[in-house]
């Protein structure tokens, strides 16, 4: 004690002896920093049918679908959309474009969802192990998202996208439209080329964890061709692509039956979710997506559209909670029977009322809903199953895009056959759905209804002038598409069809008033009250770019204005 | 790997030893001026480690050498020296010392100087004011007393987080809160959250709820970063050095002491709206069985429908006709409320003898909201003690038990998809629904209410959607403590803090949460956290005018946790909640977090002649959260304390000042796991399996971040120390921030971690004492606070405007934003960030020609600032005799509130302030265009707006309160408080001669019992306390919040 520096050197020993390795620990013990590309792939292709898809954000799905449903006519809801209102600050504008880009936690689970960066890497990994069945998957998923993303929006971040991990580019410039088309096309032909390179190691190739083909080679080749074909026709009106498309319709390696659809699959499980986003309205207490009146009384053949032919599809269609004279829960803004809506711009009084045990609701095609049976089931979280596949890009579309093209003069054919052949396999489509959404569904197809409107459908073909075809042929695909409304965006932008809802025509509203159908509810016998309807908005010809993306990349043009800034094939 | 424990312990090895030499027995008393007997005053031998301490008659006894010097020192006194020489009876009358009285601070490490030495801002709350206002939240209770702190509160439900800040925000995403340390451990004061305070999560608590306010001796509370620097990394954001009664027994004391306190409050909702009761559910005066109360007059009809769902449930309950008279409810929120209750009992132990003592506490709580089923109960037991040996060596060492159990139901925003908030309507109720007056569960257990898809039935959620949070606490510390010289002490600590939270949610069978399939979510939660500090303590005999303080130490810390949730869907068997009784389980989290630390550290004071101190920190840290290359940081302080009074030659009663000044800086390392980047796994999908990169990009080269804060300030006392004045002002950079910076969506990754931006904090503090009347009997006193502080993003990375700092909802966040291309500099940390209304070049509101409403702009921006401009405190006390009666006000200035209760209300059409309503408005503004945002010209001008639109259009569509842009959401927080009011009665000592008491007191209080919010809607009466997020960094954001609380309570304290 007499000699305290002893003590102190003494304690200093020890406490330089005691660091060695204490530091080292870390490394994170709870998430690896590899992964095989058998875990990255269905975490690409579910990040890709998220954000096209619904809205569903307790599963980290936030889809375009939710905007675009509506700007085409087929859904309608309360929130900022309609009129054509959302802005760069919307939820799903988003929400959508930074799953696409980037995964992002879903409120609900633990799971991250998104899909080109989980591309990205699933390319560069099978690439450099020669796994190019993986590779050439990737780059069709990467290919054909970057395409529908330049359709949305414009020009869009391209080159210098997803470039972080490898170059650290921070913020990457957008690209021009017209740049990124054919670059994306030369993509679709080295992604064919890698699915056929027999040369390649292909040590690990994908089986069920292929949520689109079950790791079909030949299937994945002929989703590529068809979304070349189907780029082909989106571009034919600012480039001459006939040669193209005649080199395409007669490969013989095109969709050609219904299985060869790209449909991403869904499940049936609530835990963990594997059900379509666009089934949330069924769990939920507070239901948004109202059916448009508009796409309704298309269907009823209510319009000038398909006048007096009613669609046998409704009741896969829409699910109708209420009986013809059954009272709804507030005062109906539209009703005709045990059909509930509300107008696309509406102002009535009747608009903002809650009608959640009372509206029609998506049915058993656009969502694995239920199907109407008549049954006016107040819907609950599993009156039906949310196993609807996600039609992405189907046999069908593959038909109307032909009949699109012999119509343009583009390529050969019969034009008459090709579209009955076309709206016979959208008919074949909704039962090939029912049956993936295991629901009791009597079957479509051969039904004396069914049979009855093709019939009525190919004779008013038949009689039509070409103008009338395409907006027929147009009409059709934006009917059987019911569930995913980019490609109907993109058609409608490029051809004008099919014809929509406009609350400032005057045609369609005379004096800024619709008409709901008449004797259409027996609360109010006779006429319903007209709805005041309005549109403060031009139709936006390309969605603006998310302000989340805007705000911090300094390379980002100025936002623009969406009733004039249009994508480069919209001439 | 290695018991981290036995690691760190593994550092240390101390011995001791000890000698002896011939003596002789001193005996004596020690008194003060007056004559009165001083207990528990220290007597030195000098140049020894000896000596002991007066008992409570004052008397000491002691051996010593007839050569030795004795040392009599006590706190508020002035220190004596005796030499022995012959004496063997030494009576000394010690005298005060009026500039020390309190006047020792605990500085960082517990370490006390001489308040005149300390050259930075240390504020001291006594226990003892911590404990008598009916409040059970240690943190609450502070609110208004500490000039600098910033304190606020969340939910009104029992157990709800309160947030603390020193001096504004250093950090865009870490903890902003202090370090707490309690005796000499760090005491983690996390809020676990378990699900989205957005959207269902709980009234979740923050650590520190676990501790018993009846054990708090003291609070110290370390401001700037100068006074804390020695506790490196967190405490950036200052420090709060709280010492148990268990953990700091002092020897000395004879005999027993036993203390009781009690006490019971009665809890209410501190108040309600003003309801107006002449429309009730509609819209444009037409019924509807809808939630806004825009429908007919009570007058203008006799009955409606019987809600459909309540007539399904209960068809026998209501009329045939299927219809009930339409009337208004008035009081139909009231009813939903009880009456909540506290119960609050602690005994003290104490005792001891010259050379040990011991305390032990032990205290049981109780607390039942005003809401139904919402309670917070803690029970807690502690016992510290310390014993000199014969061979000089000190061992003391406190452990302490703690159990909270807090239950309550969800909060948050309805509206999000799957939400279920027990309070989703509950203040904005259509005016004729009796909620409280009719069933709320049907047969099957299920919510019955006006519209079961719009909202569970509160009654039915508080009893039903339960969260429930058991909370353990263990702490216990060893320390040693050995005098090697009369100048050189050496100390070691080593302690542990164990914190295991076991957390519980149900959304029940029926609830719209979960679409009525029910979910059970299980959380649990560990964080372990050791600490030890081994100091060398330097005590010199003054060097002339020269007085050298110093100390070396030397750190080990080691923090661990561990985080599982697991969420079970699908409730198989109602009424049962457990995971196995649900169809499915999910593993939302699994992990395992450690991170360790250690540091060197020293200081040295240097005192001249009284006159000036100057004091020199360092601290270099090796931190393992950061690269190899970075993980060694060294940071320093300085400071100094100037004694005007001395420099003046000016008699100390009648002016005392002192002048301080510090610089400093303080390190901070990064949390875990940022270096590598990873991949998530994801739950299974169509049975697949299937991982994703994670979004945040990782960074192998992080920096450590520092803070550096500038304080300067002057203490003042006149008038004999009746008025004394305490200032500071203070500068806070903090630069190079680990914090995630948001990437483009675009570049494949949300975030990449960095060193970047640049956070200041400039304020102001003012602490007044006053005793205005003083005399024998008569004490009136009075205390100001005053505290400035501004928060300002000073930088963001180049480039990038924006950053979210947290999410919250699309229309409403907060963030960092600077943009001077716009204009927009300066902005406050947290900004609320929201949409907005189009306006014109002069700030006009545009509007729509076709609806008479506002145009959505096309862009978002800054709709708000959280931040207050600036708070005070006033309270005061009167003593007569026995009797005391203190009162506390405190005033927040500005600060801006996004709340959905306010909004709701006025779009809900509930309160009085819409009742005016069959008249028509023109919104003041010009016409504009829809698509681009600007005015529409007619021949170059612009058309002022002439559209009427209803009452019930102005507050419900794109106008000002629901479905309108996030800035008509945002209200100016201003609040008036009478924080707190007590009447206390001390029995004299006489009358308790007969009885086994040695003291009692006997006292009400109120707490909460009057606010003002002038600047929100007037009936509204909405207290802006509430809010949404608990201790987390997002404040400013209420969705419908539980409202506050207002108590009234009793009190008793005696000891034995």
């Amino acid at each position: 004690m007499k000699n305290p520096i002893i003590y102190i050197v003494f304690i200093l020993s020890v406490l330089s002896g005691c660091t060695k390795d204490f530091l080292d620990v870390n490394t994170d013990p709870n998430s690896p920093t590899d992964i095989s590309v058998h875990q990255l792939l269905p975490s690409a292709e579910r990040g890709l049918a998220a954000v096209l898809g619904y809205t569903n954000d307790a599963r980290g799905a936030r889809g375009i679908s939710t905007v675009l449903s509506v700007y085409m006519h087929q859904i309608v809801v309360r929130e900022t959309p309609d009129q054509y209102g959302a802005t760069g600050s919307e939820f799903n504008i988003n929400g959508s474009w930074k799953g696409m880009y980037s995964p992002q936690i879903s409120q609900g689970s633990p799971d991250y969802v998104g899909c080109l960066q989980n591309t990205e890497i699933l390319i560069q990994k099978s690439e450099a192990a020669g796994n190019l069945r993986y590779a050439g998957i990737g780059k069709i998923i990467k290919a054909y998202a970057l395409s529908l993303m330049v359709d949305i929006y414009g020009d869009i971040p391209f080159t210098e996208a997803n470039k972080f991990a490898e170059e650290g580019i921070k913020y990457p410039k957008f690209d021009k439209g017209e740049d990124i088309y054919p670059a994306l096309l030369a993509m679709l032909d080295e992604a064919i080329a890698d699915l056929n390179n027999t040369s390649a190691a292909n040590t690990l190739v994908p089986s069920s964890n292929d949520l689109f083909y079950a790791g079909s080679t030949a299937k994945w080749e002929k989703a590529a061709n068809t979304i070349k074909l189907k780029l082909y026709n989106q571009i034919r009106l600012t480039t001459d692509v006939s040669s193209e498309v005649q080199a395409l319709l007669s490969s013989g390696k095109l969709m050609a039956t219904t299985t060869d659809g790209l449909m991403f699959n869904y499940g049936t499980s609530i835990s963990p979710e594997d059900r379509n986003p666009a089934y949330s309205d069924y769990p939920a207490g507070q239901k948004s997506n109202y059916i448009s009146p508009w796409f309704y009384s298309t269907l009823k053949g209510y319009n000038a559209i398909f006048s007096g032919i009613e669609d046998p599809r409704i009741p896969f269609y829409f699910y109708q909670q209420l009986e013809p004279t059954e009272a709804s829960q507030n005062t109906a803004e539209f009703r005709d029977g045990g059909f509930l809506s509300i107008y696309f711009g509406s102002v009535g009084r009747n608009r903002d009322w809650s009608q959640d045990q009372s509206m029609t609701l998506v049915g058993v095609y656009p969502a694995g809903g239920k199907y109407d049976d008549g049954g006016a089931e107040k819907i609950g979280a599993t009156s039906g199953t949310g196993a609807a596949p996600l039609r992405l890009l189907t046999y069908a579309d593959r038909l109307y895009i032909e009949a699109e093209l012999i119509n343009a003069g583009l390529a050969n054919g019969d034009v008459e056959a090709v579209f009955n052949n076309a709206v016979a396999e959208s008919f074949k489509l909704v039962d090939y759905v029912s049956s993936k959404a295991a629901t009791t569904a009597p079957k479509l197809v051969g039904t004396a209804p069914a049979t009855s409107y093709q019939e009525a459908i190919e004779m008013a073909f038949g009689e039509a002038t070409p103008t009338k075809q395409l907006e027929m042929i147009m009409t059709q695909k934006w009917i059987s598409s019911f569930g995913f409304s980019v490609d109907q965006y993109t058609d409608y932008r490029r051809t004008g069809y099919p014809i929509l809802f406009d609350p400032n025509d005057p045609t369609m509203a005379p004096g800024g008033f619709v008409q709901p159908p008449i004797n259409g509810n027996f609360e109010t016998p006779g006429a319903q009250p007209l709805v005041p309807v309005q549109r403060s908005r031009d139709y936006p010809l390309s969605l603006p770019w998310p302000t989340d993306e805007l705000l911090v990349n300094p390379s980002a043009p100025a936002q623009k204005t969406p009733s004039t800034y249009n994508v480069f094939w919209d001439n | 790997m290695k018991n981290t424990l036995f690691s760190v312990m593994a550092c240390f090895l101390l011995a001791c030893s000890y000698g002896y030499s011939q003596n002789r027995t001193i005996t004596g008393t020690v008194t003060d001026e007056d004559g009165s007997a001083l207990p528990g005053v220290s007597i030195a031998i000098r140049n020894t480690n000896q000596g002991t301490i007066t008992e409570a008659d004052g008397s000491y006894r002691l051996e010593a050498d007839p050569n030795a010097t004795l040392v009599f020192s006590f706190i508020g006194f002035l220190n004596q020296e005796i030499k022995i020489g012959n004496q063997s009876v030494i009576n000394v009358s010690l005298k005060n010392d009026i500039n020390q009285l309190q006047e020792v601070l605990v500085t960082a490490l517990g370490i006390k100087r001489e308040a005149r030495a300390v050259g930075y801002s240390v504020a001291q709350v006594d226990g003892s004011e911590l404990v008598r206002k009916s409040e059970v939240d240690p943190l609450k209770s502070l609110q208004g007393k500490v000039a600098g702190v910033d304190i606020r509160t969340s939910q009104g439900t029992p157990g709800a987080a309160t947030k603390i800040s020193i001096r504004g925000n250093t950090s865009f995403f870490g903890s902003n809160e202090p370090l707490i340390i309690v005796d000499g451990i760090p005491y983690n004061n996390r809020q676990v959250t378990t699900s989205s305070q957005t959207s269902g999560g709980g009234a979740y608590s923050n650590g520190l709820s676990s501790l018993d306010p009846n054990d708090i001796a003291s609070m110290n509370i370390l401001k700037g970063a100068a006074a804390a620097a020695l506790y490196g990394s967190r405490a950036s954001n200052g420090a709060i050095i709280i010492t148990t009664k268990s953990g700091s027994s002092s020897p000395g004391r004879k005999g027993m002491e036993v203390t009781y306190s009690g006490s019971f409050a009665t809890e209410t909702i501190a108040n309600l709206p003003d309801y107006q009761n002449t429309y009730g559910p509609g819209s444009s005066f037409t019924y509807a069985n809808a939630n806004g109360s825009w429908g007919p007059s009570f007058a203008s009809r006799d009955s409606i429908p019987v809600w459909p769902d309540y007539l399904s449930a209960f068809p026998g309950s209501f009329p045939a006709s299927g219809n009930i008279a339409y009337e208004a409810v008035p009081n139909n929120v009231k009813d939903l409320f009880r009456t909540g209750k506290v119960w609050d009992n602690s005994v003290n132990v104490t005792g001891g003898n010259e050379k040990s003592s011991v305390s032990a506490t032990m205290s049981f709580l109780k607390h039942s909201g005003y809401v139904p089923n919402s309670s917070f109960d803690r029970g807690s037991i502690g016992l510290g003690g310390n014993t000199k040996l014969d061979n000089g060596l000190t061992i003391g060492g406190n452990f302490s038990y703690s159990h909270t159990n807090q239950a309550g139901s969800t909060f948050g925003e309805n509206q999000v998809e799957g939400a279920s908030s027990s309070f989703a309507r509950n203040l904005f109720l259509g005016r004729n629904w009796n909620i409280a007056g009719l069933p709320f569960e049907d047969a099957n257990g299920y919510p019955v209410s006006t519209s079961n898809a719009q909202y569970d039935n509160p009654l039915w959620a508080w009893k039903h959607n339960v969260v429930t949070t058991k909370n353990d606490r263990a702490t216990g510390n060893i320390n040693l403590s050995y005098d090697i010289t009369s100048w050189l002490n050496a100390s070691y600590r080593i302690g542990i803090n164990n914190y295991s939270l076991f957390r519980r949610e149900v959304v029940d069978l029926g609830s719209r949460g979960s679409g009525g399939l029910g979910t059970i979510k299980e959380q649990n939660f560990n964080n372990k956290e050791i600490e030890s500090i081994f100091l060398l303590n330097f005590n010199p005999a003054p060097i002339g005018k020269f007085d050298v303080k110093a100390f070396l130490g030397h750190n080990v810390n080691s923090r661990d946790w561990r985080d599982q949730l697991t969420t079970g869907n699908q409730i198989v068997a109602p009424g049962i909640y457990t995971l196995t009784n649900t169809k499915t389980q999910v593993a939302d989290a699994s992990d395992y977090f450690q991170r360790r630390l250690w540091g060197i550290f020293g200081e040295v004071s240097v005192g001249y002649d009284d006159l000036a101190y100057l004091t020199l920190t360092g601290r270099n840290d090796w931190s393992s959260t950061l690269p190899k290359s970075n993980r060694s940081y060294f940071y320093p302080s300085a400071s100094l304390a100037v004694n005007v009074t001395k420099m003046l030659n000016i008699p100390e009663q009648n002016f005392y000042g002192k002048l301080k000044a510090s610089w400093s800086k303080v390190g901070r390392d990064a949390d875990p796991y940022y270096l590598q980047n990873t991949y998530v796994i994801n739950t299974p999908f169509l049975g697949e399996s299937s991982a994703s990169i994670n979004p945040s990009a990782a960074n192998p080269n992080l920096k450590p971040e520092f803070t550096t804060d500038q304080e300067i300030g002057a203490e003042m006392w006149i008038l004999k120390r009746r008025i004394g004045l305490d200032l500071a002002l203070y500068k806070r950079i903090s630069k190079n921030q680990i914090a995630p910076i948001t990437l483009p969506r675009s570049t494949g990754f949300d975030e990449t971690y960095e060193n970047f931006g640049v956070i200041s904090n400039k304020g102001v503090e003012v602490d007044l004492k006053a005793i205005p009347v003083q005399t024998d009997d008569f004490e009136w006193n009075v205390h100001f606070i005053y505290t400035k502080n501004k928060s300002i993003i000073e930088e963001l990375q180049d480039g990038v405007t924006l950053i979210e700092l947290a999410g919250v909802l699309t229309d409403i966040r907060p963030v960092a934003i600077r943009d001077p291309e716009k204009g927009i500099v300066n902005q406050p940390y947290g900004a609320l960030y929201g949409t907005r209304s189009a306006r014109d070049e002069e700030g006009n509101l545009l509007i729509n020609p076709t609806t008479g409403e506002l145009i959505p702009a096309l862009e978002p921006g800054v709709v708000g600032n959280p931040n207050p401009d600036y708070k005070m405190g006033f309270s005061t006390g009167i003593s007569y005799k026995g009797f005391s009666l203190n009162a506390l006000l405190d005033y927040t200035h500005g600060g801006d509130m996004y709340s959905v209760t306010v909004t709701s209300m006025l779009g809900r059409g509930v309160t009085k302030d819409t009742e005016d309503r069959e008249t028509s408005w023109v919104i003041p503004g010009y016409y504009g265009d829809a698509n681009t945002g600007t005015p529409l010209l007619v021949d170059g001008q612009k058309v002022p707006n002439t559209t009427a639109i209803s009452t019930n259009g102005l507050y419900f569509g794109e106008t000002f309160a629901i479905n309108s842009a996030t800035e008509w959401n945002v209200f100016d927080a201003t609040l008036w408080t009478l924080r707190e009011v007590s009447l206390g009665y001390e029995i004299p000592k006489k009358f308790l001669t007969k009885t086994p008491f040695g003291s009692a007191n006997l006292s009400v209080s109120g707490r909460n019992l009057w606010y003002l919010a002038p600047n929100m809607p007037k009936h509204t009466n909405f207290n802006p306390e509430s809010a949404s997020y608990g201790s987390t960094n997002i404040s400013g954001i209420e969705l419908s919040a539980a409202p506050t609380t207002r108590r009234f309570g009793v009190n008793l304290r005696v000891s034995f």
